[in-house]
């Protein structure tokens, strides 16, 4: 697995915690496609690790999940440019919207382009859902249990109401008690996806 | 207001709350009911000045710093908003120890399965605030052919749309 450099970690944490709109999901669901998909720097496994840590940890779950991958990826040095490189800017422009927000908000070239943003943050969830997904999907058995899995948890989600915390805390015990087909097992190697 | 006491009552509060809003009670009492530090329109302007802008959930904390202290108090706001989740890095090591056991291994499977299917629903409400007319649901799906099908990076999606969205107001 590659590592980068500081500079370039801090670089991926600037364009993607400062322009990502939304929150904390859209926010992470970028990171995962940069920091897994295209680089390489963290597996899946550590992704997922992060991911479920940062949801009890106490505070913003994006930044905590920063600090992991950052952690993870390059030591605290990476933890610290990470949880700064996502943050600081942002800050910055909430202490000029707090000044300014009046003016900002009857501006319409602003919003119209917030709004160009949003609807680009929407698909980008989706993909980043189908990047996670597309390595469990081999195998009848196990693309089937995965399917099952993360339909399940769509639902729980989106028509039961279930909290974030308790969908994976629920996915776990499957996982579990459920055990992946041995094929699957090896895998993702995080160089084929 | 002393520095060091606003770092410590932001500290406070984002500890004992697991997501961005969630300190906001916390907060209202300590600075708003109890030191009368800020207003209620104060507090409100901070939260909205959080949440629209880019960035992370929680961010209204800087802005509540910079209401009590000037500059000095939104870097305590931000220092005070960021160390809580350092908590994280032992947390990581510690359980990644037992990441090779098959049964720990499936369950973090399943979790990556089910984080998937979290971020699906998540995009929805998302989706459909942003699907205002046909050129919003083209932005939707052209981000999400082009962001699952190619490596090309996010980044430039996100501007491609913002891009979009002016130009459609050029456009009228």
């Amino acid at each position: 697995m590659p590592a980068p450099t500081l500079r370039q970690l801090t670089g991926v944490f600037l364009r993607i915690g400062n322009t990502t709109f939304g929150g904390g999901l859209p926010t992470i669901a970028a990171l995962q496609r940069e920091l897994v998909e295209r680089n390489d720097w963290l597996s899946p496994e550590d992704y997922a690790l992060a991911f479920s840590l940062a949801r009890v940890t106490p505070g913003t779950n994006v930044i905590a999940f920063c600090a992991a991958v950052g952690a993870r990826i390059l030591g605290f040095r990476g933890a610290l440019a990470a949880t700064l490189a996502e943050t600081a800017p942002s800050a910055v422009l909430a202490i000029l919207m707090t000044q300014g927000y009046e003016t900002w908000r009857s501006n319409a070239w602003v919003m119209a382009g917030i709004a160009g943003t949003i609807a680009a943050v929407a698909g980008m969830m989706w993909a980043s859902a189908w990047w996670m997904l597309k390595p469990y999907l081999r195998g009848v058995g196990g693309a089937l249990r995965s399917l099952v899995i993360t339909m399940a948890a769509f639902a729980a989600f989106w028509k039961l109401g279930l909290g974030p915390v308790s969908v994976i805390g629920l996915a776990a015990v499957v996982g579990v008690l459920w055990k992946e087909p041995e094929s699957e097992a090896a895998l993702p190697t995080d160089t084929d996806l | 207001m002393n520095l060091f006491l606003l770092y410590l009552l932001l500290f406070k509060a984002v500890i004992t709350s697991f997501s961005g809003l969630a300190s906001l009670p916390i907060v209202r009492n300590d600075f708003v009911v109890k030191r009368h530090v800020l207003t209620d329109r104060q507090l409100n302007t901070a939260i909205v000045a959080g949440q629209t802008g880019p960035g992370p959930n929680g961010l209204y904390l800087v802005s509540v710093g910079y209401f009590a202290a000037g500059l000095p108090g939104a870097a305590a706001g931000l220092i005070a908003l960021i160390t809580p989740a350092f908590v994280i890095i032992p947390l990581m090591s510690w359980i990644g120890k037992y990441a090779e056991i098959p049964r720990i291994r499936s369950a973090i499977h399943a979790v990556i399965l089910a984080s998937a299917g979290l971020l699906m629903a998540a995009a929805i409400p998302l989706a459909r605030d942003a699907a205002a007319g046909p050129l919003a649901i083209a932005i939707i799906v052209v981000s999400f052919v082009v962001l699952a099908f190619t490596r090309i990076e996010t980044w430039w999606v996100m501007l491609g749309g913002a891009l979009v969205g002016l130009g459609a107001k050029l456009l009228g």
